[in-house]
């Protein structure tokens, strides 16, 4: 009786340390979130009909393909120092390039490490529909408020 | 006649008396208990080892009987591991010792010596961590990050913790022990390396969140008895 005792507990105990604890549930690595304002009216909200978003070299992204909507959350290169992107409102196109540093911070366990975007700038952009570009938080750690304005 | 019975008498008496002493002096025998050292190692580091290439591992037991149900307990190892995770990889290398007591709740029969014990630790270890490399977690596929590989190596850490031990010892052959024990571990402090986390201490294994951790030992140990005492 003891002897199965025995084996059942360190059948048991093995089986438990080879389970998997947790996953990952923090935030990871922010995305680049732009919101779109009145050029007339700098203080009001106005949409963009979309007709799609996509950087340099890469297909559109899926859930901005004709929308019409006030605010894009769009992945910047974790690869690179720089993203350049295409927003194309209505028929016209406009390129703007993201310049920023990166920094990788150590999140946890399960999710490991997040690259944060730091001193973000604006290298050069187009102004077809863009009539003006306000860069309003140049590190990028979270992507729950806007952190550029683009005014047209 | 008389003589002669007179002489009777008294060698009976003296019969039983010695028949008597030397029934006592059986018991006595058997009632000894032997206090010593004990010195084994954990058998299911080499084991581990064996199947896992990275993990390297050793550690000895040791516990001295110094009451008749209490035992000091010091257990001193190293370890040599590389974890893998999702986004991470990293190498744990250092060596620890605990230092504690047992306390055997078991009511051996007479001439076993056998133990169920809880105990209590203190663990320190000293180590080094390397990130091997990682790879930066993105939600999407959008841009798909390039793992890199800082190797970067953070030395001269430390951890301190409590162990609770439960435990069994079976003594199978003369002085040779046979012992199972599980071990909840607390941790108390530990100098984390800078933009990195100790998510494996030696001695401590896994950090569970919340700075827990649980261990197991599987022992062979060796007792050398240095005196007997009577019960």
């Amino acid at each position: 009786m003891k002897k199965y005792i025995t084996v059942i507990i360190v059948s048991l105990l093995t089986f438990l340390s080879c389970e998997k604890d947790d996953i990952c549930i923090e935030t990871t690595t922010p995305s680049l979130v732009i919101r779109f304002y009145n050029n007339d009216i700098q203080t009001d909200v106005k949409n963009v009909l979309l007709d799609s978003v996509w950087a340099l070299d890469k297909n559109g992204i899926e859930q901005y393909k004709s929308v019409s909507i006030d605010s894009i959350v769009i992945p910047l290169n974790l690869n690179e120092n720089s993203t350049t992107y295409i927003i194309e409102n209505n028929s016209s196109k406009d390129t703007i390039k993201f310049i920023y540093d990166r920094k990788d911070v150590f999140v946890s366990r399960s999710c490991g490490y997040k690259t944060i975007f730091e001193n973000l700038q604006i290298d050069n952009n187009s102004i077809n529909w863009i009539k003006n570009i306000n860069i309003n938080n140049t590190i990028i750690e979270n992507d729950t408020a806007a952190h550029i304005s683009i005014f047209h | 006649m008389t003589q002669r019975h007179i002489f009777l008498f008294f060698i009976s008496i003296l019969f039983t008396i010695t028949v008597n002493s030397q029934v006592k002096e059986q018991d006595t025998i058997k009632n000894k208990e032997k206090y010593g050292l004990r010195i084994g190692v954990d058998l299911s580091r080499p084991i581990n080892s064996f199947f896992e290439t990275e993990n390297k591992g050793l550690e000895i037991v040791t516990d001295f009987r110094v009451l008749r149900n209490y035992y000091a307990a010091v257990e001193l190892g190293f370890l040599d591991k590389t974890t893998n995770e999702d986004y991470l990889n990293f190498t744990t290398k250092g060596s620890y010792i605990k230092a504690g007591f047992n306390y055997n709740a078991y009511e051996n029969w007479i001439g076993m010596s056998n133990e169920i014990y809880i105990g209590l630790r203190y663990g320190f270890s000293l180590f080094n961590q390397t990130l091997n490399s990682y790879t930066p977690n993105v939600y999407g596929t959008y841009f798909i990050p390039e793992a890199l590989e800082p190797n970067s190596e953070f030395k001269d850490l430390n951890a301190h913790w409590v162990e609770f031990v439960f435990g069994m010892k079976v003594e199978t052959f003369n002085n040779l022990y046979l012992g199972v024990s599980v071990s909840f571990n607390n941790l108390i402090s530990t100098t984390d390396p800078d933009n990195f986390k100790n998510l494996q201490v030696p001695g401590f294994n896994r950090v569970f969140l919340n700075n827990k951790g649980v261990g197991f030992n599987y022992t062979l140990s060796y007792l050398i008895p240095i005196i007997k005492k009577d019960k």
